[in-house]
Order: structure tokens, then sequence, then C-alpha cells
């Protein structure tokens, strides 16, 4: 991994964790919008205090802080718009490109997990980060990660009994 | 973990929505205004602005305060030491408006005493009382007092002065009529 900071070729940086962190901002984010506008001031920052790429708890830290503020400044425009928004921008913008009916049931299972075994399991398997970057970007203990890591499979095992 | 190799392997072939080609933009953008602001600030403070740009702002050892520190510490240092070495001196020069010494002879004397004053601006009469050891009454008198004390060191012109409240009581033995 390169740094951002004195990476002229950011770009490269980005395609490799881009996708990642925009599912991750995207559990605290109603929509592609906001968590683009999250995943963009994180960059940034991150970029701007020259931190080490290669420290990804760090970055994932930087977006859950960004998204959590994103959420308290936008909490009185969420409650107006509740309802509408968490139906129809979950059909309108998926987080997955979903190619059939497996998937799709899938993506709902995941949808009914708790946030705290959520973002665990989108940290380990879409951005591929170890139990100590997760412990070090959510300030939990390793085995904590783990445990939801294992909470959170097990969940989706039970609501799909074909898998 | 084995148990759940299944279930990773499916969810490891979801794919997350790409980032849109707008972001990639915004994002280069703003890196790009973020590296030219810092070129900008940067020149700024190599440029002489003449105040109009703010300068950077540098550690200046402030000599003039540590000087000032200084000689006050010496001072109270010297007070401190003065007032340890000579209780029965003070006492001694006690209700007198004494004028001021001459210089000491001794030149390497930083502060010498230079005066003391003594006001009394309250005395109350206590009555009379009657001590173990005398047969004669005694009027007991209590004045409160405040002392000024005060040195100057010849060489600089520089001056020290203290004042503070005191109590005293006097017992005054009453003649008989």
């Amino acid at each position: 991994m390169e740094n951002v900071a004195t990476d002229e070729n950011w770009k490269t940086c980005f395609s490799q964790l881009a996708p990642g962190l925009l599912l991750f901002a995207r559990q605290w984010a109603r929509s592609s919008a906001d968590a683009e506008d999250i995943v963009q001031e994180a960059f940034v920052r991150f970029w701007r205090k020259q931190h080490d790429i290669a420290n990804r708890g760090l970055l994932y830290a930087t977006v859950r802080s960004i998204a959590l503020d994103f959420l308290r400044r936008d909490s009185r425009r969420a409650r107006r718009e509740s309802a509408a928004v968490s139906e129809s921008d979950q059909m309108v913008q998926p987080m997955f490109e979903v190619e059939d009916e497996s998937q799709r049931a899938l993506v709902a299972a995941l949808d009914l997990l708790p946030n705290e075994q959520r973002e665990v399991l989108v940290m380990k398997i879409w951005n591929e980060l170890t139990f100590a970057e997760i412990a070090s970007a959510l300030e939990i203990s390793q085995n904590t990660a783990a445990s939801r890591y294992r909470y959170a499979l097990a969940a989706l095992k039970k609501n799909l009994p074909s898998v | 973990m084995n148990d759940f190799s299944d279930i990773e392997s499916k969810l490891r072939k979801l794919r997350p929505v790409q980032p849109s080609a707008d972001l990639r933009t915004r994002i280069e953008r703003a890196l790009a205004e973020e590296t030219s602001t810092r070129l900008r600030s940067a020149t700024a403070r190599q440029a002489s602005t003449a105040g109009v740009l703010p300068r950077e702002r540098r550690f200046h050892f402030n000599w003039l305060s540590l000087g000032l520190g200084l000689a006050a510490a010496t001072a109270l240092v010297l007070f401190a030491f003065l007032r340890l070495e000579g209780p029965a001196q003070k006492r001694s020069s006690l209700a007198a408006i004494t004028p001021a010494p001459a210089f000491s002879t001794n030149s390497n004397a930083q502060f010498i005493p230079a005066g003391l004053t003594q006001v009394v601006y309250h005395t109350r009469d206590e009555g009379l009382h009657f001590n173990r050891n005398s047969d004669q009454p005694m009027r007991r008198l209590r004045s409160h007092t405040r002392e000024t004390l005060q040195w100057r060191n010849p060489t600089t012109g520089a001056s020290l002065r203290i004042s503070y409240p005191s109590e005293e009581v006097s017992l005054v033995p009453v003649t008989g009529q």
C-alpha cells in the first residue's frame, strides 16, 4: 500500500479502497450520495493529515467518525424524511450488485443484522481488514470483533436455511 | 470458522456497488484545492508580507521577561534572607520613621535597607488588667499598625518596598493618683 499523502497516482488507492469504503460508509448513510460525501471527506482528511494508507484501521476509523458526525448533523432532516427515504433509497440505490435471487436473499439477510455485527462483517469480508485492524477502527477488543463476526455469520446462516 | 466457510464464500461473491465517476472527480478536485491551498500558504509564509498576510508563528524567547523575572526572584530571595537574618534589629527600630541610612560602604551590596515606616492607624484601650507578677494594675492598649520596609540598590537606583499590617499589644503601668 502507498501513502495517500505522497502518492501522485492516488487513483490507484482510490480504486482499491473506494468500493469497500463506500460500503462501510453506507452503514450510516441513508443514500449513496451521502456515503460518497463521507468517503470524499475521509479521503481528503486522510490526505491532509498525511497518514499512512497502510494504517487501514485509522482510515476506517476516519470514515466512521465522519459518518457519525454526518449522521448527527443530518438527524433533523433524517427525522423528517425517515420512512420514505429508508424504503425507497434501499430499492433505488442498492449497496451490492446483485446477480441472482440467492444473492438478493443474502443482501436482505444482511440488512437484518444488527449494525455492530454488520459493520464488522463489512470490514472483514469486503475490506479484508484483520481483526486487529477492525478492533483499532472500532475501538473494541479483537475478541469482541471476532465474536461479532461469528455472530453475524451465524445469524446469516440461520436466516438463510439453504446455505 | 470452518462452519461458516460456505457463507463467507457467498458473501465474497457479492460485489459492492462501485463509486460513481463523479466521486473520483470530486476527490481529485478537493485534493487539488488542498494542494494549491498548501502551496499558497507556503508561498505566503515565505514572502515578505509587510503585515498584510499572517506571518508564520515562531517561538520568540522574551529576554526582557526573563530578565524581569530573574530580578524579581533575586529581590524576593534577598528579602527572605534579610527577614530571616535580623528580626531583632527590626524590632529595635520599630515605632520610628527612620531616615534613609547612609549608603553602604560595601559597593558590592545590591540592596541596602533604606527605611522603615510604622503608621499606627488605630489604638484601642482594652481596660485595666492585673498581672500575676505585679501588684500594680496595667492598662492594655491594642494598636493596629502598618509597617513598611524599604530597600534600595545604590548602584542601579532600584528599590524594593514591602508593606504589611501588624498588631501590637502594650501594657502601660497605671500610676497612682
